[in-house]
């Protein structure tokens, strides 16, 4: 029973010794890691314009339901918005355009 | 007697407040149609500077990135306008899909003008790029205009 219980944290001493497992030469390059944290960023950034498009979207939608004669103001302010929504993702794409490019 | 010079005194120091709200309201009113003038009237002299500072590839990207701008602030009013009249029960009440269809329909734009222009000339990609942002620069100048005009007028 002590020969086993020797085993197994020799076992886990080994599976500690990282290195043990460490890649070779070929490694992961600056190029890759701009590629992938682009996709991460522009990810990022998608999801959270779009939440912000849902936000203003459900909001004047519900103003115009509960004050349909503010429909002028309500819907310049989304349009605004919208258009300045969607530029910000649009700023994320020109910045990775540029990293990657 | 005295009710009528009263009615008279209230009418003359309302008349000016009212005539004010009615010419603010007028003025704001007016801004969506303001803003795309300011998009005509920004790309051309813009597109001037890049043609003569970075070449006609880079202005020929500009000029339709400037005009995938403008369709697409354009279509972003008339999804805008349908998803009003959806709401309020006004208007032709357009159908969900259509609605739907035509706001990931200027993405589908967007993107399409991007892979054509990519896979002519990349170089004109970052002009096609600077077009895109023509209405956050309109939107500024109307901004610009609206605090102008609220310290002039008092809007």
């Amino acid at each position: 029973m002590r020969r086993l219980s020797y085993l197994f944290m020799a076992l886990s001493a080994m599976c500690l010794a990282t290195p043990l497992y460490a890649q070779g030469g070929g490694g992961m390059s600056h190029a890759d890691w701009v590629a992938i944290t682009s996709g991460f960023a522009m990810a990022i950034a998608s999801a959270v314009c779009g939440i912000g498009q849902a936000k203003a979207t459900a909001a004047s939608a519900e103003a115009l339901a509960r004050n349909p004669s503010a429909r002028p103001g309500i819907t310049l302010a989304l349009i605004l918005g919208l258009a300045l929504i969607e530029s910000l993702a649009l700023y994320t794409l020109v910045i990775i355009f540029a990293k990657v490019a | 007697m005295r009710l009528l010079v009263y009615h008279e005194v209230v009418l003359n120091r309302l008349e000016p407040d009212v005539r004010r709200q009615a010419a603010s309201e007028a003025f704001y009113s007016r801004a969506l149609p303001r803003i795309r003038r300011f998009m005509l009237g920004l790309a051309i002299p813009v597109a001037g500077f890049v043609l003569l500072r970075f070449g006609l590839k880079i202005a020929l990207g500009f000029l339709v990135g400037c005009a995938i701008a403008y369709v697409n602030f354009y279509w972003l009013k008339r999804v805008v306008t349908a998803l009003a009249d959806k709401v309020t029960a006004t208007g032709e009440c357009p159908s969900s899909a259509g609605v739907v269809l035509r706001f990931l329909g200027r993405y589908l734009l967007m993107a399409f003008a991007a892979y054509a222009i990519f896979k002519i000339s990349p170089a004109s990609l970052y002009g096609l790029f600077a077009g895109l942002f023509l209405p956050v620069a309109a939107v500024l100048c109307e901004a610009g205009y609206e605090l102008y005009a609220a310290l002039r007028h008092g809007f």
